[in-house]
């Protein structure tokens, strides 16, 4: 399982990439995180800086922590990358059962449609 | 800055060994797990640490002082336990009144509304009470004090499951208001970690882990699969536990320090790479037998 401070992070760079969080507009505190998540700040405060080691939160002395101008294009990198390397792992799953590639993409063809009629 | 630092420290009952060569610290403002088996030196330690019992050997300092006999230890320290000493004759309501005037944090506000959520009688004595009432109030006592250093020893002894929720809830809520040191042993790990800090872990009165309790959760991997496989897998690593799982499969966990690849290449191999969670890694780290309790039904 993935520990706390991930998920929270992903949790945070979701709530930037939606949207409800905007560039330079100030984050949780990991008070308040500690607060909403039920969980020890100081891992609260784990979520935020890898947040702010990636450039995606700026800090403010004494202020706290900030969206940065570019948190939603570094976000996007990352989970484009992200997408990427799942591609891969499934790649080799197909490969492993001898599946083919064109038959790998209609497989994500149909899948996308699917999604797609769902969302209708 | 450090509230608990322990060197060397030692503890004899008679022959008995309860604490041997212990050496940790506990910075201030922070929530400590002490887990570890029965018997491992838990309550040892606190009621040393309380300044309830002597050490034999070796240093403690409590907020800068050795804490037996010390009444500025015992004026910054308040201890939860299910065998706390409390007058027999007052009611709960006097109970607290009276604990009001030894506390100068005291927060009275804070007790009548937790005294009320849990609907305990003000009238009825402490003695009267069910084996998880009196947990709950002890732990009432416990939080309104707002100690600088505030010690649970197994607080959750017969409270049930939505009243343990609602006190770890209480507690952090209450820590990030008023941050002070908490050392909360228990044996429920599971319930408690995402609260924690840190959490130390003891054996056979000695220290086996001290560490972030986030990091608990990353510090084993398991490999289950074929023997020989995860044999080549697991070769060389420090080999926690390990279980037969059917006929020429097994169970291995073992700290881990692979590197991803090395994990990818595992599950290549056909291994599944499992968690272990933070509460099972303190079992196999404590155990005695490293197949657990299936080497009793194992006689080959």
């Amino acid at each position: 399982m993935k520990p706390i401070y991930l998920q929270l992070s992903e949790w945070l760079e979701t709530e930037i990439l939606s949207g409800n969080i905007t560039a330079g507009e100030k984050i949780y505190s990991q008070y308040q995180l500690a607060e909403m998540f039920n969980i020890n700040p100081a891992t609260a405060a784990k979520g935020l800086n890898i947040l702010a080691d990636e450039k995606i939160l700026y800090k403010k002395r004494g202020l706290g922590m900030f969206v940065s101008p570019e948190a939603g294009e570094i976000i996007l990198r990352k989970r484009r990358e992200q997408v990427r390397a799942r591609l891969r792992e499934l790649v080799k799953e197909a490969e492993l059962l001898d599946i083919s590639e064109s038959e790998l993409i209609t497989m994500i063809t149909a899948a996308r449609k699917r999604n797609k009629e769902e969302r209708a | 800055m450090n509230v608990i630092e322990c060197r060397g420290l030692s503890k004899r009952f008679g022959r008995t060994v309860a604490l041997h060569d212990l050496s940790f610290s506990i910075k201030e403002n922070t929530i400590t797990g002490l887990v570890g088996p029965n018997g491992a030196g838990k309550t040892t330690l606190l009621k040393i640490a309380a300044g309830f019992l002597r050490k034999t050997a070796g240093e403690i300092k409590v907020f800068s002082s050795p804490p037996f006999n010390n009444l500025k230890v015992s004026a910054n320290t308040f201890f939860v336990d299910d065998n706390m000493a409390l007058p027999a004759t007052l009611n709960l309501s006097e109970t607290l009144d009276a604990a009001r005037r030894f506390y100068p944090n005291w927060d009275h506000q804070l007790a009548l509304r937790l005294f009320d959520y849990f609907s305990l009688n003000p009238r009825q004595l402490h003695k009267n009470l069910s084996k998880g009432m009196k947990s709950t109030f002890n732990m009432i006592v416990g939080l309104s004090a707002r100690c600088a250093l505030t010690i649970f020893d197994e607080p959750t002894v017969g409270m049930d499951a939505a009243v343990r929720k609602d006190f770890y809830r209480a507690l952090l809520q209450d820590y990030l208001q008023h941050p002070r040191t908490i050392i909360f042993s228990s044996h429920l790990l599971k319930e408690i970690e995402d609260i924690l800090e840190e959490v130390l872990l003891l054996r056979e009165g000695q220290k086996r882990l001290h560490l972030p309790a986030d990091q608990l959760r990353e510090y084993a991997v398991g490999l289950r699969g074929e023997e020989d496989t995860v044999k080549r897998f697991t070769a060389g690593k420090e080999i926690y536990r390990r279980e037969q799982f059917g006929k020429n499969s097994i169970f291995a966990a073992v700290r881990n320090s692979f590197t991803k690849t090395e994990l990818q290449e595992a599950c290549a191999a056909g291994l599944e790479v499992l968690p272990v969670s933070a509460e099972d890694l303190c079992i196999y780290l404590t155990s005695r037998s490293r197949g657990g309790i299936d080497d009793v039904f194992n006689r080959n």
